[in-house]
């Protein structure tokens, strides 16, 4: 798997989870991960949390897996080897402590486990009390290529996304599971907010941003779909629909972040050592 | 600084967005616990009309249990409205008249209650065969509070502000009024001064005091933007009414927060164990 190879499909597997049935959802991502082998994809991003839905609340203790020891997890990284698969999850950890988790499977097993660094708890947010904070970011590698796995709040700080990159991420996966806002434009108002980030990202990172949302109702929440694929540079490639669940799959060369920063050198020009204010 | 002019703009929804959306609510709340449809009270006003056409689309007019509820008194000309939404829809609508009911209880027990107790009388009656008809169908019963509604209080507790799922709930007055017309309410419908119909000629804005586009306007500037009384007077509203509503919000919030539970255990319902009803 070391051999470097540029061009990739990706997917965005915008699906809906039911709240807290790991089973039901389970069986969802097996279906879906055959699906997006169909279409040849190598790196499969699925939401956050999409193993058991979002807004657990008090069930969130009740859903939590050990990622090395869990037959669910087993399951899906056997289910297809060739693929990379980015998987969302309550972790528990050995002391009985609770992440909100991505994991990259790849090759039969767990190449990768970030754990959400920010955990908004605010206005209908509650993650601080249920989950405990990320303490590191790692590069993970997809056929040699370094990209970073960022969990929804951590998007909303530009730091996370530029130490993954100035450490050599070429691409940015965010999944979320933001909930969503309706106001006058086509556009749910919560997704001009997103795609002004993943934009703005990918035009100050020179760097690919891929954002996996889900769709689907919990409660009185709903979220929006709107998945999407920034090129380098900030113009949009694909995106999906709204409200409606989709598999949507883009290729992507992750040589344009190359030709992007020659022109557009402005990584290289990161300064670190500027004083004040103050 | 959001100024007067601008205010109800920024109400203004996406109907086709909000639409998909509250009908995927529906859908979700009805198949969530597996229930056959929704049974929903027609009035004859707009928001029953809204909700009953917004569970049509959702769930397919045969889903859509409506009934019509009329006392002695009740204006004729809900009864038409109220026939002329189902008919608008393809809902069946049966009527039962509740005189019976309510004249047994206020003749031998209380011959000397005022209008709104027969009012909230009527109103829970209503509520209560809405409720037994549900478990008769298998259904839920569909909500029909605007948030106008909600955040003034004028609704009757465990009367019309009950129900098992409310799609109006963040929708205010002129929202409904938009989307009503946006699904096809009759117009006749959406243009009527809106009343509850407890008693002969009353409207609800003679009732409030205010007039629906202001209340809706002012509600959103203190609830939803958080500006202080005064900072919404220096935008061109006038004192009294926004004292008004700031005095009505305040003195009505019990009747939407259900079920104050006396904490004693450290494992109260709702206060300690937050578990979803998903």
């Amino acid at each position: 798997m070391n051999d470097r190879r540029s061009r990739l499909r990706v997917g965005l597997a915008q699906i809906d989870a039911r709240l807290g049935d790991v089973d039901a959802n389970l069986d969802k991502h097996l279906a879906w991960i055959e699906r997006a082998r169909a279409e040849r994809v190598d790196l499969l991003l699925f939401p956050e949390l999409s193993l058991t839905g979002y807004r657990l609340l008090h069930l969130t203790s009740r859903v939590a897996l050990r990622p090395a020891e869990s037959p669910v997890v087993a399951r899906l990284a056997a289910a297809a080897p060739e693929l990379a698969v980015v998987v969302g999850l309550v972790e528990e950890d050995e002391r009985g402590f609770l992440f909100n988790t991505a994991l990259l499977l790849h090759g039969g097993r767990i190449e990768h486990v970030h754990r959400k660094l920010y955990l908004p708890t605010y206005g209908i947010f509650q993650e601080g009390r249920f989950f405990g904070e990320g303490k590191r970011l790692e590069l993970c590698r997809l056929f040699g290529n370094p990209f970073g796995i960022l969990v929804c709040e951590d998007f909303w700080h530009s730091d996370p996304a530029e130490k993954l990159v100035r450490a050599g991420a070429k691409l940015l996966a965010v999944v979320s599971a933001a909930p969503g806002r309706i106001g006058a434009a086509p556009m749910p108002v919560s997704q001009e907010a997103w795609e002004s980030l993943t934009r703005a990202s990918a035009l100050l990172n020179t760097c690919w941003v891929l954002y996996c949302g889900r769709v689907g109702w919990e409660e009185g929440t709903f979220y929006t779909g709107g998945s999407h694929v920034v090129r380098p540079g900030g113009e949009l490639l694909a995106r999906a629909a709204y409200l409606e669940e989709e598999l949507l799959v883009a290729e992507i060369d992750l040589r344009e972040v190359d030709r992007l920063r020659w022109r557009l050198p402005i990584l290289d020009a990161e300064r670190t050592d500027i004083e004040g204010p103050s | 600084m959001i100024h007067r002019e601008s205010v109800a703009a920024r109400l203004a929804l996406h109907p086709e967005l909000a639409t998909a959306a509250l009908q995927d609510f529906i859908r979700d709340a009805v198949e969530t616990v597996g229930a056959r449809g929704v049974v929903v009270g027609l009035s004859g006003g707009v928001d029953s009309a809204l909700a009953a056409a917004l569970a049509a689309r959702a769930l397919g007019p045969e889903r859509v249990h409506a009934f019509f509820l009329p006392f002695r008194e009740t204006d004729p000309r809900s009864r038409q409205d109220a026939r002329a939404v189902a008919a608008a829809f393809g809902l069946a609508l049966a009527e039962i008249d509740i005189t019976a009911q309510i004249d047994a209880y206020f003749e031998r027990v209380e011959p000397a209650a005022d209008a709104t107790r027969r009012g909230n009388k009527m109103a829970r009656e209503r509520m209560s065969i809405l409720f037994d008809q549900s478990k008769k169908l298998g259904c839920l019963v569909l909500g029909t509070s605007n948030k106008t509604e909600i955040l003034l209080g004028y609704s009757t507790l465990f009367g019309d502000n009950a129900s098992s799922l409310n799609p109006l709930g963040d929708l205010y007055k002129q929202q409904v009024w938009g989307l009503a017309r946006h699904l096809g309410v009759p117009e006749a419908v959406v243009t009527k001064a809106a009343s509850a119909d407890l008693f002969p000629g009353q409207t609800d804005e003679a009732d409030l005091g205010v007039d629906y586009p202001t209340a809706d306007e002012v509600l959103f500037l203190l609830f939803d933007q958080g500006l202080l009384p005064d900072e919404v007077v220096a935008r061109g509203y006038a004192a009294e009414v926004v004292d008004r509503i700031v005095h009505l919000e305040k003195t009505n919030r019990f009747k939407r927060r259900m079920m104050l539970i006396a904490r004693l255990s450290g494992s109260a319902v709702n206060l300690d164990r937050e578990i979803p009803r998903d």
